[in-house]
């Protein structure tokens, strides 16, 4: 089933495939206004400071506040052109990405470096025209990716990296009784789509009401159970003891520790 | 068929790996702290970890173990891999010395017919300027705000004598930074444009600085904005040239990208630019270490002459000879 996000899929040397969800431009320009005022916030702030240290004249600059703009003239360099890049480089991310959680990656899936932190901030310049990033944005929506012109000439995309929880494995509790076991077939055959849906069903029954619960089981309760010949005056308990039999049947508890040597430290 | 592929239940899977899973867990995010902080069994553990995780990862998605794992063992094996995978070409120390005395110039030599187009395109406009501006100087008022050019006019009108104040060389030395790297970087980036925002930037600025250059001579300041500019013009607006040249050269990889797609063709392109960028951006800094702290000090005339030629000859040199030698083997 292709998922309707924009996601993209990245396979590693191990022949594992990643998908990736896509940062979409919403929550990219969240992340660029919070770096924005981070980051002038932060040379605001400074010269606010060192104008007070020096003494603040607004009918004639002193020797060493002139430099001071110098320097400031410099940082606003800096902030235009490195800020980002410099970030983006060394951890993948600036402060804005991270607060809106969102890394940038090379195309085939890889942390980016220097090269590409650079070529992507500095075509800012260019995704910027006309006005407020238009064709950063038109660029966005002409590609599957969400890349912006940017993104196109580093070979970068912004994903957003998700951490799932480790989930315990779904068991049939109470254990099954042999007069619920009598009638059930011994092989249950159940396609992905019909899997996926009785597991999320039996991962949520929990948070609904027992007559809402009853309700949403019998939608694939009858017609599961009419294929199979097997029948429960509880349907929810019905596709427990299905998923259960489908899932574990002819499986082990026991682990067989061949199957899967535990890594080990050495290389 | 799914029977012979795990015989394990999922929850039996789970506890029998969880304690890998939980180590990788625990190494992936010290590795994200910084791997030089990690501790030696940490580093060396990391990689067979991961590799057992992607085989995780792999059974349990044939096994069709619940989603909530697979997507689990997933995202873990993401984290590890961006943590273990770092980007190509990671840089050697030396690299550095290498780009500006070899990739640099031969970068720009490998893409003469960009830099020649980007110089034409700024001086012929230059030389327009200019010469328009003597005939006329009410021409240089197009081009140029009056307002801006006309305390610039008395200002070289004054002459250097007096050098400049205590922090105004800092001052203004900020101010090229600012001011003319962001050009020359706009310049470069806006080549993405098929070269035209390259194009249309080399011929304004052209056009813009023959201008006030020939309108103040027509004021009959010329003596000194010459003396001014040639200190810092080689670099200046040899760098100008250089990041508009590499401009133009980023839109024809896309114009004309040959064997590649278009969009390879700019990738591959970009990339061999970057230290051209990156080198006329070194070279404007200097552009505006000179003209904050020399161009208008109170050097004598022919000093700050001698000094301009001599760096308009050693630019030229350096972009024309040096990295040669190894180039040709």
């Amino acid at each position: 089933m292709q998922p309707l996000d924009a996601e993209v899929a990245i396979e590693t040397p191990e022949h594992i495939v990643f998908h990736y969800r896509v940062a979409g431009p919403a929550r990219r320009a969240i992340g660029h206004v919070i770096d924005l005022a981070l980051c002038y916030g932060v040379i605001a702030a400074v010269s606010v400071l060192v104008a007070l240290v020096l003494g603040l004249s607004l009918t004639s600059l002193g020797a060493s506040m002139k430099a001071a703009l110098g320097l400031l003239l410099v940082a606003l360099f800096l902030a235009q052109w490195m800020y980002f890049a410099a970030w983006e480089a060394r951890l993948g991310r600036t402060p804005g990405k991270m607060l809106v959680g969102v890394r940038v990656l090379t195309t085939a899936g890889r942390p980016i470096g220097w090269r590409e932190a650079i070529l992507r901030n500095w075509l800012r310049a260019a995704d910027f025209l006309p006005i407020a990033y238009l064709a950063g944005v038109v660029s966005m929506a002409l590609g599957a990716r969400f890349q912006r012109l940017g993104d196109l000439v580093a070979g970068t995309i912004v994903v957003i990296p998700e951490r799932a929880v480790a989930a315990r494995a779904i068991e049939l509790f109470p254990p099954a009784e042999p007069r619920e076991l009598a009638t059930l077939p011994d092989v249950v055959a159940l396609d992905a789509e019909e899997r996926a849906a009785i597991e999320l069903f039996l991962r949520r029954r929990h948070t609904l009401g027992v007559a809402r619960e009853q309700e949403l089981a019998r939608i694939v309760a009858e017609p599961l159970g009419a294929r199979l010949g097997y029948a429960h005056p509880d349907a929810s308990r019905l596709l427990a003891l299905v998923y259960d039999r489908a899932v574990n049947a002819g499986r082990t508890e026991a682990s067989p520790p061949s199957l899967f040597p535990p890594a080990s430290g050495a290389p | 068929m799914r029977r012979h592929v795990s015989a394990l239940t999922e929850k039996a899977f789970a506890s029998h790996r969880e304690r890998d899973w939980r180590d990788l867990e625990e190494l992936v995010v010290s590795a994200q702290a910084g791997l030089r902080k990690m501790a030696h069994e940490g580093i060396v553990r990391l990689s067979p970890l991961y590799r057992s995780v992607c085989a995780d990862l792999a059974a349990a998605q044939a096994a069709r173990y619940s989603a909530p794992l697979v997507s689990y063992l997933r995202d873990l094996t993401a984290s590890a891999h961006t943590v273990l995978y770092g980007p190509h070409g990671v840089s050697s120390r030396g690299s550095l010395r290498h780009a500006w005395l070899v990739a640099f110039p031969r970068a720009v030599r490998q893409h003469r017919g960009a830099m020649a187009l980007s110089a034409l395109l700024f001086f012929v406009p230059f030389a327009i300027g200019a010469v328009l501006a003597l005939r006329d100087p009410a021409f240089a008022f197009r081009v140029v705000p009056e307002a801006m050019l006309r305390p610039l006019t008395e200002a070289y009108a004054h002459g250097f004598s007096d050098g400049r104040g205590d922090g105004e060389g800092a001052m203004m030395a900020g101010f090229y930074v600012y001011n003319n790297v962001g050009i020359a970087l706009r310049v470069f980036a806006l080549g993405i444009f098929a070269g035209l925002g390259s194009a249309f930037y080399l011929v304004h600025n052209g056009l813009s600085i023959g201008a006030v250059l020939g309108y103040v001579t027509s004021q009959g300041a010329g003596g000194n904005i010459v003396t001014f500019m040639l200190g810092h013009s080689a670099l200046e607006l040899g760098a100008i040239v250089l990041a508009g040249g590499a401009g133009l050269s980023l839109g024809w990889s896309i114009v004309a990208p040959g064997d590649r797609t278009r969009l390879a063709s700019l990738q591959h392109r970009a990339r061999e630019l970057l230290v051209i960028v990156g080198g006329a951006a070194v070279m404007l800094c200097l552009a505006a270490m000179i003209e904050g702290f020399w161009s208008a000090s109170s050097a004598p005339d022919g000093v700050k002459v001698g000094v301009g030629s001599t760096l308009l000859v050693l630019v030229t040199a350096y972009v024309l000879l040096a990295g040669r030698t190894r180039e040709r083997a």
